[in-house]
Parts: structure tokens; sequence; C-alpha cells
């Protein structure tokens, strides 16, 4: 296993913990990581990414997170396919995605 | 590593693992059969999910070809080499282990897998993702033998595909370029049509009088409104009557003839049986000569699937769907193409978001939590032609013990602006790379 890995698992450790910590989510409620992980196919694991045709989530403030997606999920903002994938997300919801994304680096 | 390090890295594990007890908890294993989508991803949300576990990959081939995409090597728009995916990533970065040999068998007693290459692999839990088997021989006339020397299907990319292409650079100029597009459920429900757009594109430039045609068992496909609307566009393609209501205003049909046409099932498109020799295929409409054939057959799930006896009568895997743990085998998860996932459609977005549920589903079973509360999603962007994107786009969850499409609206809007059309093109483009980076590296 090369030195990348050491640095990496760390990260994830860390990434693990702070998933754990987040307030309760109610009953029949994804976890914020469970819901992020769908957004990874375009916008990269954890939301961290090196292309720049999608947004890089990772890092990105919560009040950031949730002013794109409520303005998708309203029409208000025009997408290509995100004002979907936001009508697929209650408020509740997107915050925990929020939280997921602002805590990871 | 070379292969006999590997062989003998996967045996030593294969004893750690034999240990009962909480020994084995601490550093469970996890067997994977199939490094494709849903395998490759699966092993990788594993190991971030908790570093400790021991996976391996038991793989047929050294280097992965990705499906998705591949219908730009007809066009040359992508080389062979451009689909080869490398597993160096998830060995080095992740940890994960390779064996590169098919699995043949197994015992879900001892649980312990059986290999070709006679190695025996114990797990604690095994995923199971082996993508499709094509049926060749459900077509009368056609076999696998046809379909690697004169009419490919290239469903499952390979040599098929790099055939197909060079058919369709040298069909003679005029020539009708034939699909056959499967009954469903089948892997990339739009894969059938994007592929037609990307030949007739090509044709324009390459052989102006040259004609795609599509023979069809089906009457609607995934994105057909949103799909026909960039053919009428592009290629001056007609709508057919039932489809023209919802389009937006100024678009009208000119009775002209088109270089890409559609066949359903209730104008006779489908197929009885094909004539390999005479290139012929013999619809419910009558005889249609092609001058390139490519059949796209039914599907079932991977020979795999049926050698662990992971399948029901419809062919596929049936499972409990809130971790894809299999009906039939207990500690066993069948993920992909091959799984009866219900809304959710055989796509690479489908198998790579299942792949991470039921990845997680497993190291809460392990860790004695009970699985949470699962979501998939699916988008698939398809092309109408190189700068002309749709998709379809679904968040998925689980709702009476089925998995249910919660999203509404799946389509490109038929009003959606030329800025919106280009940017699907560019995101289509980029997608192949950011998804393949979130299964493989
Ligand atoms: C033309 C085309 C275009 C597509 N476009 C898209 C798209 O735009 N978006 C999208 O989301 N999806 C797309 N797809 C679909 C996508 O590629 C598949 O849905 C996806 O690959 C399924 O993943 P899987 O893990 O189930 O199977 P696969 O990716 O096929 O992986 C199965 C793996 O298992 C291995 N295997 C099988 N049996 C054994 C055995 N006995 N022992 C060891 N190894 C074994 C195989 O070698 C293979 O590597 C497209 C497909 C095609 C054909």
């Amino acid at each position: 296993m090369g030195a990348l890995m050491k640095p990496m698992i760390g990260a994830v450790l860390i990434a693990v913990a702070v998933a754990w910590l987040t307030p309760a989510q109610a009953a029949g409620q994804p976890s914020g990581s469970a819901m992020a992980h769908t957004c990874a196919g375009c916008h990269g694991t954890q939301g961290r990414l090196g292309t720049v045709e999608f947004v890089p989530l990772a890092g990105l403030p919560e009040r950031e997170f949730l002013k794109a997606m409520g303005d998708f999920r309203s029409g208000k903002r025009a997408a290509t396919l995100m004002g979907h994938v936001a009508r697929g997300f209650s408020d509740d919801e997107l915050k925990a995605m929020a939280r997921y994304f602002a805590t990871m680096k | 590593m070379n292969r006999r390090q590997f062989l003998q890295a996967g045996a030593g594990l294969a004893l750690a693992s034999a240990l009962p007890g909480r020994a084995a908890q601490a550093s469970a294993q996890v067997v994977i059969i199939g490094g494709g989508v849903g395998g490759a991803t699966a092993a990788k949300y594993l190991k971030l999910a908790n570093p400790a576990l021991k996976v391996t990959i038991i793989e047929t081939n050294r280097t992965y070809i990705r499906p998705y995409g591949s219908s730009e090597v007809l066009t040359g728009h992508a080389r062979m080499e451009d689909l080869t995916v490398s597993y160096d990533a998830l060995h080095h970065r992740y940890g994960v282990d390779f064996l590169f040999d098919t699995v043949t068998g197994f015992d879900p007693d001892k649980k312990q897998v059986r290999t070709a290459g006679r190695q025996s692999l114990a797990y604690d839990k095994l995923i199971v993702s082996p993508g499709i088997r094509l049926d060749y021989a459900a077509i009368p006339g056609y076999s696998q033998a046809i379909a690697d020397t004169r009419i490919p299907s290239g469903w499952i990319p390979g040599p098929q595909t790099a055939l197909l292409a060079r058919q369709l650079q040298a069909m003679k100029p005029g020539g009708t370029f034939v699909i056959v597009a499967p009954p469903t459920p089948y892997r990339c429900p739009p894969g059938p049509y994007e592929r037609a757009a990307l030949v007739t594109e090509w044709m324009r430039r390459h052989n102006p009088t040259g004609k795609v045609l599509i023979l069809d068992p089906k009457d609607n496909f995934v994105t057909d409104a949103t799909m026909q609307l960039g053919w009428h566009r592009l290629y001056g393609y007609d709508i057919p009557a039932d489809f023209m209501q919802d389009m937006p205003a100024g678009v009208q049909n000119t009775g002209r003839p088109a270089p890409i046409a559609w066949v359903r099932a209730k104008d006779g498109g489908t197929t009885r049986g094909i004539d390999a020799r005479s290139l012929t295929v013999h619809t419910e409409g009558g005889p249609v000569q092609a001058d390139v054939l490519n059949v796209i057959p039914p599907m079932r799930a991977g020979k795999l699937a049926f050698d662990l006896g992971l399948t029901n009568e419809t062919g596929w895997c049936p499972v409990e769907r809130r971790t894809f743990e299999s009906s039939v085998h207990a500690d066993v998860y069948v993920i992909g193409d091959a799984s009866i996932a219900d809304a959710m459609p055989k796509s690479g977005f489908s198998a790579n978001t299942q792949a991470k549920v039921t990845a997680q589903a497993i190291v809460d079973t392990l860790a004695g939590r009970a699985p949470a509360e699962p979501v998939w999603g699916n988008t698939c962007y398809a092309l109408a032609g190189s700068d002309y994107g749709l998709f379809v786009a679904d968040v998925f969850r689980l709702k009476g013990g089925k998995i249910t499409q919660v999203s509404g609206k799946r389509y490109l809007p038929l009003d959606a602006s030329p800025t919106q059309i280009r940017l699907g093109a560019v995101y289509q483009q980029a997608w192949l790379k950011t998804f393949t980076e979130d299964c493989f590296a």
C-alpha cells in the first residue's frame, strides 16, 4: 500500500466521526453521507473533484449549498437536471447534506 | 505485485477470515465478484467506511472495459483504449486486493467461493455484481458465434464493439445500418437510441446517403420524446403523431424521408428472426435488408448469477430491497444490472449508488447496527448528437418494500433552451470522467 493511503485514511476517519456527531436524523431519513453519496457520480467522491464542469461540493458553506438546492428545486435557478434531483429531497434532508459537504475539506 | 504474490495474498486472507468469532469480526473479509461499476464502487466505499475491512475483488479481466460511452467507438469519437480502466488506484490508494480469476461456484454454508484457477476464498460477506448475459439464442438465427464474427451486438464492450466500428466505416455508400433494439428490462435504457443518433450524425459527414433504422419490440423507450425531438431538429426526423401533442410550438413534420427511422412494435418492428448470411431481419412487418446489422438481444443476469443459483424465473436476481441481500442466500448481496431493483433502471449510475448503499449496510451489519435508511439515484446523460445532450434523472427511496422514484419529472423538458441542451452534452462528456473516478479511483 502506497504512502498516499495514510493521509486518505486519516481524512476518512475524521469524516466518519463528524458524520456520526451530526444531530439525530428524523426517522426514515437517510444520513447526510448516504444522500451525499448519490451526488458523487458527477460531483466527486465526498464532493472532491478535479474537473471543471461540475461544482465541487466539499467545503461548500452550508448556506450556499442550501440556497443553490432551494433555487434549483423551486425552478428559480435554471438547470439541466439539478431541478429534478433537488425535488427528490426535503428541507431537512438538504440541511443534512449541506452539513456533510461543509465538513468535507 | 505479480500474479503469484496476488494469489498468495488471496489465500492468506482466506485463512485469516476463516477464524471464527470476534477475531473475524474485527477484520471481516468481504469478497466481491466482478470488478465492474457495481463491484469496484462497493470495494472503494467499503474501504472508505471501514479501512480495517479486508476487501478482495475477484475479476476475470486485468483491466475493465467500460460499457458507458462505448458507442462513441463506433463513430471514432473514442478509441477502444479510451474505454479501458485500470484497477491500480483501487489497489494502491484504497488497499483493495485483487484476484484475477473467474468464479465458477460457491458453498453458501461454508461461505467459500471457488474459481476456475482452483482457488478457494472464504468470506463473511459476499457481493456479486456480474453484469448481464446476452441471450443471443433468444433470436432465431442468431448466436454468439455470429455475433463475434458477422452481426455484432457490442452491448458488453470488447471485440464486438471494434468489429461493429469497422463494419460501419466500411459500409457501402447509401447503405442501411440496422439496430435491433432489445425488450425490457435491459442494460442502459436510452443506449440503443443514443447509438442510433451518433451513427446518424457520423453518416452525415462520412456516408451522406446512408440510413439508420431501429427495429423495436417496444412502443416507447426511456427519453423517447426528448430524443425524438433531438432527431427532428438535427436530422429532419418526423415525430409520430402520438408524441406530437407534447412538442413545443413550431415543431412541424415535413413528410420528407429522414436518415433515421424508428419502427415500433405497433408498426411491425418486433424481430422474429434473422438470416445471418443475407443480413435480413424478419420482422412482424416483413423482411428488412441491412448492410450493417447490430442486434442487441434480450438480456438476463450475468452467467455467474445462474451458476450461484441467485436468479429466479425472470432471469434476474431477487433481493431484499433495503440492502440488496439475496432473497435466496444469506450474506450474499447482488447489485448492479443483475439485480431486481423495481423502478431503478439497469444503468451504471444505478449500480454505483446501489453499491454505496450495500457497502454501508454491510459495514453497519458487521458492526451490529441495523442498516440505515437507503437512498439511491440515477442520472444518465444521453446524446442526440455530439452537441445535443438530454438525460434521465431520478432519486429513489424505499416505499412499502419497493424501490420507488420520488423526484417526479425525469427528462429534459421539451421546451429546454439551446444552452441547456448544449450544456447537457458538455456534462455527458465530463460525467464519463467524474463517474469513472468515483467508481475506480
Ligand atoms: C452502449 C452503452 C452505453 C451506456 N451508457 C451508460 C450511461 O451513459 N450511464 C450509465 O449510468 N450507464 C450506462 N451504461 C450501462 C452501464 O455500463 C452498466 O449498467 C454497468 O456497467 C453495470 O454495472 P455492473 O457492475 O452490474 O456490471 P459490469 O460493469 O458489466 O461488471 C461486471 C463485471 O463482472 C465480471 N465478471 C462476470 N462474471 C464473473 C465471474 N464469474 N468471475 C469473475 N468476474 C466476473 C466481468 O468481467 C465484469 O468486469 C451503458 C451501457 C452500454 C452498453
